[in-house]
């Protein structure tokens, strides 16, 4: 079958087999593929997770989208309005300042996290205490934000908290509590959600920042780099995924976790830290008005899933994979 | 341009000492490489040169500068490491251009000289492309590129070819020598590969254990070998090692062993001082000084233990009485079988003895 190799150049029409300067050229396919396990199989071997997500989120899911197009209140008279529910939100002044508030409450937490977050990794990474200090930062986000939140509420009081009083000795605060003002209210609940998760950020960057190419630094720096070039260059945007992750679950996290709100301020004072999750509580447990709170929900969910998706698109966008482009 | 002079440096990682007392001087435009078995200290002295790495001990100059306490981006030298390190998110262009944009060079000079450097790499055709589409050996001129377009007073290698394959590594030898005379900038170049020390460099540090062991030409590292740990590692196959005793007889030292014995030439006799006589010494000499017959004859004796034919050239593995055992090449119509008889004749101007206690070479 094989040439003899002998000054074999010439090809030979044994076994109908061709050579090229010496080398076998192989024409035909093989005989037969190989078969290539059913589909099906993993189908049933998923059966039993996708039952139990259909049962707790996707049934959930449309009865909120059949409950949004009703009359539907504390007692068990229903009455169908269509669209009704959703126009009446188009003139109803706090809920859109539920959403400017919403924004502006994500924003302002996103902001002073990431910033803060990226510098303590920065600060951390092969620190020789690294593994010591982080597990005493992460302790915040261990906390149930509930807890967080009456923690703070005590730091936070007028009359023996200690942050109100390391406040007012510093002229900052007066009488009146943090959140107890219209014009601090919302920097107060601010202030507990940087507290708590923070850390997160922190974690989640120095996790990216284990993967930056040393070699590259390295290289940059004999190229001619200063340390924050080197930074900028390089760290940053290996790390950019990862951080794109921690933004995406902060996000998502402050347009569902209200439980520090309500325990601090609850909404007020006069409604300035009323951001929509808060609102949509109101209308649906304190007013009960199910149908309404419904829509508001799906407007909710719809704009999370919105901003999701755009996130995930830069996610998958090329310029965020360079860390698996590595040499 | 710059000479550089390393004077008793040494590298402290924890209490672990990676370089002991290291002395080198390497003159302007030469070619010095650094080789040694992992772990031997030649990374960390680069990584000294560079400034990547604290001097824990010792001073480095380049020329008269004193650079122990200059920044890697103060010390003017390029680096090619080992793994590449391209920027992946930049075109072989950018990746080459990003030293010269780092100094805030014109655009008109930074394009003449990536075309200089493109050229004499041969890159021209890629300079659009990404790292991540290169081959291996691309990956390493456009590195190799990065460094050139610098104009440094220093280039500084980490075993740049050390993950090509053989027959590119080969090619590679060639061009890096080429190169470096073309540009004729000091370079120093690190490396676990004896052959590519041998080939490239002006002058060889020889490292083991963080010391320097010799610091000589190649042919001088390979004909005159200071101890037994640097002939047994440089050349390939390696050095032939066998104890043998000193015994004057008739007022002439021969070499003693159960299989051999073999006098010494009047030279060696002579390096050899008087009070070595009827001592133990360990006797080096290399598979090529040896020469092979079949059958028994006036010679060494010994027995066939296999022969490994490389095309080029014919290794045997040959038993001597004792437990001792040599590697000869030899031309490849050697038709010897196993476990034939066969004649040794040592080369004995070329062979090595060495001190058994200390290693140290008598000559």
């Amino acid at each position: 079958m094989v040439s003899t190799g002998s000054g074999n150049a010439v090809s030979t029409a044994h076994d109908g087999e061709r050579y090229v300067e010496g080398a076998r050229v192989i024409e035909h396919m093989p005989a037969s593929l190989n078969a290539v396990p059913p589909s099906r199989y993993y189908l049933w071997l998923m059966a039993p997770a996708l039952i139990v997500l259909a049962a707790i989120s996707i049934y959930p899911f449309f009865w909120l989208i059949w409950m949004s197009l009703q009359n539907v209140g504390a007692g068990p008279e229903v009455e169908f309005v269509g669209l009704k529910n959703f126009i009446k939100l188009w003139s109803d002044d706090k809920f859109w300042m539920g959403w400017i508030l919403l924004f502006k409450y994500s924003f302002f937490c996103m902001f002073f996290e990431i910033t803060i977050g990226v510098f303590l990794a920065v600060v951390l990474n092969g620190h020789r205490f690294e593994n010591i200090l982080i597990t005493i930062f992460l302790m915040p986000m261990m906390m149930a934000p509930a807890i967080a939140g009456l923690v703070w509420y005590y730091l936070f009081n007028s009359t023996f908290g200690w942050y109100h009083w390391l406040f007012q000795s510093l002229g900052i605060l007066g009488e009146t509590s943090i959140i107890g003002s219209t014009e601090t209210a919302m920097a107060g609940i601010v202030m507990v959600d940087i507290w708590q998760w923070t850390p997160l950020i922190t974690l989640i960057t120095l996790a990216g920042m284990k993967r930056v190419p040393r070699d590259q630094l390295e290289a940059n720096m004999v190229d001619g780099a200063s340390a924050i070039r080197n930074f900028i260059a390089i760290t940053l945007p290996n790390i950019y995924p990862f951080l794109l992750i921690a933004i995406m679950l902060r996000f998502m996290d402050n347009f569902r976790f209200i439980d520090v709100i309500m325990r601090l301020t609850g909404g007020g004072p006069a409604e300035v830290t009323k951001v929509l999750p808060v609102y949509l509580f109101d209308v649906s447990f304190v007013y009960f008005k199910l149908g309404r709170g419904s829509a508001i929900a799906l407007t909710l969910l719809i704009v999370t899933i919105i901003f999701g998706k755009l996130l995930v698109k830069v996610f998958e966008s090329p310029a965020s994979k360079r860390i698996d482009q590595g040499n | 341009m710059a000479s550089v002079t390393i004077t008793n440096v040494w590298k402290y990682y924890g209490k672990t000492v990676a370089v002991k007392d290291l002395n080198i001087t390497c003159n302007d435009g030469e070619f010095v490489s650094v080789l040694g078995p992992s772990g031997c200290g030649k990374s960390s002295t680069l990584r000294m040169l560079a400034g990547l790495e604290h001097i824990s001990a010792g001073d480095i100059h380049f020329g008269d500068t004193r650079v122990n306490d200059l920044e890697p981006k103060d010390r003017d030298i390029a680096m090619v490491f080992e793994n590449y390190a391209l920027y992946p998110h930049k075109t072989v262009y950018e990746n080459m251009a990003n030293p010269l944009r780092l100094r805030g060079e014109s655009e008109d000079l930074i394009k003449k000289r990536i075309a200089f450097a493109a050229e004499m790499l041969e890159i021209e055709h890629l300079l659009q492309r990404k790292p991540m589409e290169l081959s291996g050996g691309q990956k390493q001129r456009t590195a190799i590129g990065r460094a050139i377009v610098r104009e440094p007073k220093l280039f500084l290698f980490d075993e740049p070819i050390a993950h090509l394959d053989a027959k590119l590594r080969a090619r590679m030898r060639g061009e890096l020598k080429l190169m470096q005379r073309r540009l004729g900038t000091t370079m120093i170049y690190v490396t676990h590969d004896q052959l590519e020390a041998m080939s490239m460099a002006d002058r060889i540090a020889v490292m083991h254990n963080g010391v320097l062991q010799q610091f000589g030409t190649p042919q001088d590292i390979y004909n005159h070998p200071v101890n037994e740990w640097v002939a047994g590692f440089v050349g390939e196959p390696p050095m032939n090692f066998i104890d043998c005793d000193i015994v004057d007889e008739g007022g002439k030292l021969h070499a003693v062993h159960s299989s051999f014995k073999v006098a010494l030439t009047e030279g060696h006799a002579k390096l050899l001082n008087g009070a070595l006589r009827d001592k133990s010494v360990r006797m080096g000499i290399r598979p090529d000084q040896i020469s092979i017959s079949v059958g028994s004859g006036s010679g060494v004796d010994g027995r066939i233990k296999l022969t490994e034919p490389l095309g080029g050239d014919t290794l045997v593995n040959v038993d001597l009485k004792g437990a001792d055992q040599v590697l000869v090449k030899t031309n490849p119509d050697f038709s010897g079988a196993m476990d034939q008889a066969c004649t040794l004749t040592f080369d004995t101007s070329r062979w090595h003895f060495f001190s058994k206690e200390t290693g140290v070479a008598y000559f």
